[in-house]
Order: C-alpha cells, then structure tokens, then sequence
C-alpha cells in the first residue's frame, strides 16, 4: 500500500514538472511530447547534448506549443540536484542581461526564457518576440515545481564588492582551465576573476595546492589563510591562490598595481 | 523537431553588442605574446577542395569554460577551432571570439547554425559573426542533420548567399548519424565543401566508405566525437572506466583517428591545458600495437552490450521488434543505473511489442554486425521491464 502510495505521489510530482502547454489560456500542444535521457538526448540536439550531460543531466521532457501562428518549443530538464541546474542556468545565461528573481533566477529576452528551480532547469524558444508571453509561462511553470528556490550556497562565498553582476557562474570541469581544480566557481571582478573550489578534505586540498605551485611555477609564498602564493603565469597573468581548510581559491587576471594579499586575504574572509 | 529547438534557442538571445563575457580593456590581459611553436610538433593537412591547411588536431570548443586553453592552442599553433549559435546558448561564441581576437588572421574558426530556413539561418550567421567578433568565418556548418531532407534548397541556398556576400570562406554539414543518407546528399548537391561528423574507434571502418566517398568529391572532413563521446561521465571504478581513464587510453582514441589520412582534422572537445597537452603530442605520434592492446580492451569490454546506432538491425526481426529502442532501454538500467526511465521507455511501446518473448523464437533473426548480443540484451529488457 505504501509502495503504491509513493508510486503514485513520484508520478504525480513527475506530471507537475512536465511542460504543459495549457498553463496560458489559447496556447495547446502541437504534436507529441518529448521526454529524453542521458542516453538519447544526442537525438535532439546532437552535440549540444555534451553541454547538458556536464552538468549532470538527468532527463528532459518537452513539448511544442501553439496560439495561432505562434509557436513555442518548451522544454524541462531535470538536473542531478539544485547546483548542477544552476550551473546550468548559468552557462546558459547572457552575462549581460539582467536576470529576475522567479524561481531561483529567470533571464527572459524577447525570443527566449529560461529558469532554474531546485533540480530543474525550463527552456522557452519562441517563434517571435513576445517576452510578456513568456514570462506568464515562466511564472506558471515555477508555481508548479516544489522545492527550493535558494541560490546554491557558493553565490554567497563572494564578496559582493566590485562584483560584477550576474558573473558567478559555476565551472563543471577544470576551473581555469586547470585539470587539477575538478569543479568550483568562478566571478568577474573590476580587479581581476575570482575562484573557488571545494575539496573533499584539506589534506586533498593541500596536494592540489602543491600540485599548483608545480603546475604555475616561480611562485612565491603569501600570508593569506591556511597556506597561498603568488605568480605570474603566461596565461593567467598575474595571481594569487589561497588554501583554507578544504577549500581552494584566489584571483587571476590581477592588474599591476592591485594589492593581491589584500583582494585574495578578502576573499578568504568571505568563506565561513 | 530538433532544428525547430535549436533554432528557437539559438536566436532567443537577442544580442547586444559588447558584453561582460569579452574582455574588456585592460582586463584580459590574462594572455600575453603568443610562444612560437614548435613546427616539428605540428602536423598539417589539407581540408579537401577548400585547401585549407589545417592542423591535424583541432579544438572543440563546446565545453570549454576557460578562454586561456583555447589561448594556449593557439599560440601553440593549432589552428582550426569549432563552435557553434546554439552552444551555451551563445557564450560559447561569443568565449572563442574572444580568445582567438588577436589572431584571426592565423586561425580557421567553424561554426554552424541549426536554423529551419534561409531567413533565420542568415540572421543567426550575422549574430554569429557579431558575438566571434569577426567579418567572416572560415566554415558555415547546418548544423545535426540526420536525413537527406534536412539539407533543403533553401539551407543550401543560405550558404551560397553567405558565401558570396564574403560572410563564410565555405559551406558545411555537420552529422552524427545518418551518413549513408547525407554525405551523399552533399555530395550531390555540389555546394557543400566541408563534411562534420562522428567518427571513433568504436566505429571501426563501418564508416570508411563514406569518408572515402567525400574525400573524392574534394570535400573536407572534420571528425567529431573522436573520443567516442561520454567519457567522462564514466565512473572511474567501472570496467569502461576503468580502461578509458587509465593514461594514455584517450590519446589512443584520438591517435586511432588520426591515423586514417582522409580526415582532415579531429576536433576534441578540451577544457584543459593537460587535456591540451596530451592532444597536442598525438599530432606526430603513429598509431602503435600498444593503442590497439588498449582499444580492443574496451571494445571487448563494450562489444556484446553497446549499440552503435548504425541502423543495419532495423527490421530484421520477424516479430517486428524495435531492436535498437529496446537496447538503449536496457542500456538506461545496466549502463546508467536508470532502471525507472528504461521501464518507462520500454511500457511506452505498444503492446504487441511489449508482449513478444524473444525466448518463443527457436532463431534469433536479428544479426549485429558489431557483435552485440541481441537476443540476450532484449530477453533482458523483457526480464527487467515487461
């Protein structure tokens, strides 16, 4: 009986995660829905489907909707938690558009929406410019997905002073281009790009940092937390890295005459 | 279905011009002089009747998040580099754009479009050329197509518009599947200088002849996927994993490519400067009998369970299976550890397929030639789903 019970509530969670065409009144599905998984998404969109498996992809489903001549190509995808999606939304994001508060974050342009809420990350094509349109979608879909609709902790790790708006965003795969930092994120500042990455112990963080130093090179000791250095590198110019605890960051891109202990001492700070 | 969405995604931004994403001045001075590279590490190409001179390694930019590896490639003497409208929904053009700005001149840079008609693909083209912060770009690509219809007048019509209004140098077809139907087809239509598509070690010489194929007609090829895709996400304790992520494994896969002169150039997707560096030395390196140990361990591993997708099964069994769907299903639960969609999938089907048991017949009809064992994989999806 309890078996059934969470049957039919994982079934009933899973159609209110579905696209539905019917949420705005003149607006019906034209054709089949959709649904896709790691495994066949390529059939959708080929090889755009290695940018959704990076962060985690679970499945999609998707349908096309119609009002008259209008049309809407709406898809959901479900992520493996609230940070893969909201890495997600963020490498999907214009940097230079504002975003809204619906759901966790929505960024609507006048052809094309998308929102990310808990573990779900909605796109919304459209076939002419009508973001009014979209943002009802937008704002009707949220209401039906449960969950949370905090921002993932990291956002907070930033000092918000001279942060660049909307910058943060999340790297799923070798932060600055480093093998050795796996996953963190990364924040425009007027002073420099910002990083962070979380290890699984300080005592795997300290054998990054080593890892670092022997990876950069002609770096130089700093006070700043657990253990940092500075340098200059060809390609990330010049920089100042920090450990404290298990967590690995710092700046790069540092203009001659920023103080690099003082921004990166800041940055430390900010990690509780 | 497929172009409507990437088309509807790929022009959804609209674009203003400079952005936080390009660096700004005095900011991104992240990048200085270019090393000259070593020539001797290098290795050149000619792409087909387009007579471009291509490294054989090129970069996939896709997923790369970091502008400083594409920088490095680069100065290193790469020279072909691949993105598309629809990547990140634009980022990722506007990333290669700026990474490769101050060597336009040396570089060959490929994009493509997923546009449904010439309107919208010529539109896309512009904003391409807006967020790449360029005139023109070296290879226009219409992006995933998998039939023959998908290459319509209009598309091609699109190119050859592109092409004389000096916006794109050549016109190209990327594809992952399909390619008995479109390299034809391109072939055909006389307007398609470049071909784009899959092509690894898993694949065997399954492909060969429409390599061949293209590369008499003078186009280009471009091979995609060469490190047979996914990876990645394999978990390193699995035996696939295990295999494919000891070192050296993945610049086998890339050095198996390599060794077929046809290809033009390889494009795999990089998102780090030790990615980079092992790409980089398969370049000059031959093909040896250790790279063959290493891929036929996964092959024997993956042979009897992994679908290739190449269609040969289609209806090839008498009781009118769809044999391809119900491996992929079975795949979700064994492969992915995906039990509920795989069951979700297979009861999607009708019932007088979900109904047949493969253990009735006293043959299986149904022949891979890639040696998977079908009746054993579908008796396991009857097992597990019916």
């Amino acid at each position: 009986m309890r078996g059934l019970a969470l049957f039919l509530a994982a079934a009933a969670a899973s159609f209110a995660q579905a696209p539905d065409c019917g949420l705005l009144s003149g607006w019906t599905q034209q054709g089949e829905a959709r649904s896709f998984t790691g495994g066949n998404l390529f059939e959708y969109m080929d090889g755009n489907a290695e940018g959704y498996l990076l962060y985690h992809f679970v499945r999609m489903r998707g349908v096309n909707c119609q009002s008259g001549e209008d049309t809407l190509v709406f898809d959901v995808s479900e992520m493996e938690n609230a940070e893969w999606a909201y890495g997600m939304f963020a490498s999907n994001r214009d940097p230079r558009v504002p975003v809204e508060k619906i759901g966790t974050e929505t960024q609507i342009v006048p052809r094309r929406a998308i929102l990310v809420k808990d573990k779900y990350f909605v796109e919304i094509g459209s076939s002419k410019e009508q973001a009014d349109v979209l943002r009802q979608f937008v704002r009707a879909t949220e209401k039906r997905i449960a969950g949370s609709s905090e921002p993932p902790e990291a956002l907070t790790w930033f000092p918000q002073e001279k942060l660049v708006p909307g910058s943060v965003r999340m790297v799923p795969e070798s932060v600055l281009g480093i093998g050795a930092l796996k996953r963190g994120y990364v924040a425009e500042y007027d002073t420099g790009k910002a990083f962070l990455v979380k290890e699984t112990s300080p005592e795997s963080a300290a054998e990054v940092m080593n890892k670092l130093r022997a990876r950069i090179g002609g770096t130089a000791p700093v006070k700043v937390a657990d253990e940092g250095f500075e340098a200059t590198d060809k390609y990330l110019g010049r920089l100042c890295f920090f450990r404290k605890g298990r967590m690995i960051g710092g700046f790069t891109g540092l203009g001659g005459g920023a103080d690099a202990t003082a921004i990166t001492a800041k940055l430390a700070e900010s990690l509780k | 279905m497929t172009s409507s969405r990437r088309s509807f995604l790929a022009t959804g931004l609209a674009l203003p011009a400079a952005g936080l994403a390009i660096p700004r001045p005095g900011r991104t001075p992240a990048v200085p002089s270019a090393a000259p590279a070593a020539p001797d590490k290098l290795a050149f190409r000619t792409l087909g009747k387009t007579g471009l001179k291509v490294t054989s390694l090129g970069f996939g930019c896709m997923i790369t998040s970091d502008a400083s590896v594409i920088v490095r490639a680069a100065d290193a003497g790469i020279n072909y580099f691949d993105t598309a409208r629809g990547y990140q929904s634009g980022n990722n053009e506007r990333m290669v754009g700026a990474a490769l700005k101050s060597k336009r001149q040396q570089v060959h840079i490929s994009t493509k479009t997923g546009a449904k008609d010439k309107a919208e693909a010529l539109a896309q083209l512009d904003t391409s050329l807006k967020e790449l912060g360029t005139d023109y770009v070296d290879i226009w690509h219409l992006h995933g197509k998998q039939t023959a219809a998908q290459l319509t007048d209009d598309l091609l019509e699109a190119q050859q518009i592109a092409k004389k209004a000096g916006k794109i140098r050549f016109a190209g077809v990327s594809l992952h599947s399909g390619h008995a139907e479109v390299i034809p087809a391109a072939i055909q239509s006389g307007k398609i200088d470049v071909i784009l598509m899959a092509y690894n070690f898993t694949m065997g010489s399954r492909l060969d002849e429409w390599i061949v194929k293209a590369k008499a007609a003078g186009l280009g090829v471009v091979a995609m996927k060469v490190m047979a895709g996914g990876y990645r996400h394999l978990r390193d304790d699995s035996p696939s994993g295990a295999i494919l992520k000891r070192p050296g494994a993945m610049s086998a896969a890339l050095r198996w490519v390599l060794k077929n002169p046809d290809i033009g150039t390889t494009i795999p997707s990089m998102t780090d400067m030790d990615q980079f560096e092992d790409n980089f030395k398969c370049m000059p390196a031959k093909f040896s009998a250790e790279d063959e140990k290493t891929l036929a361990a996964h092959l024997e591993r993956i042979g009897p369970l992994y679908c290739r997708m190449c269609s040969l099964c289609a209806g090839t069994c008498r009781r009118g299976l769809p044999v391809s769907d119900l491996l992929r299903f079975v795949t979700y639960a064994d492969g992915y550890g995906q039990f509920a969609l795989g069951r979700e999938r297979f009861r999607e089907l009708p019932g007088d397929v979900t109904a047949v048991r493969c253990g009735d017949c006293a043959h299986c009809t149904v022949q891979c030639p890639h040696g998977v064992h079908v009746a054993e994989r579908i008796s396991r999806a009857q097992e597990l789903f019916g």
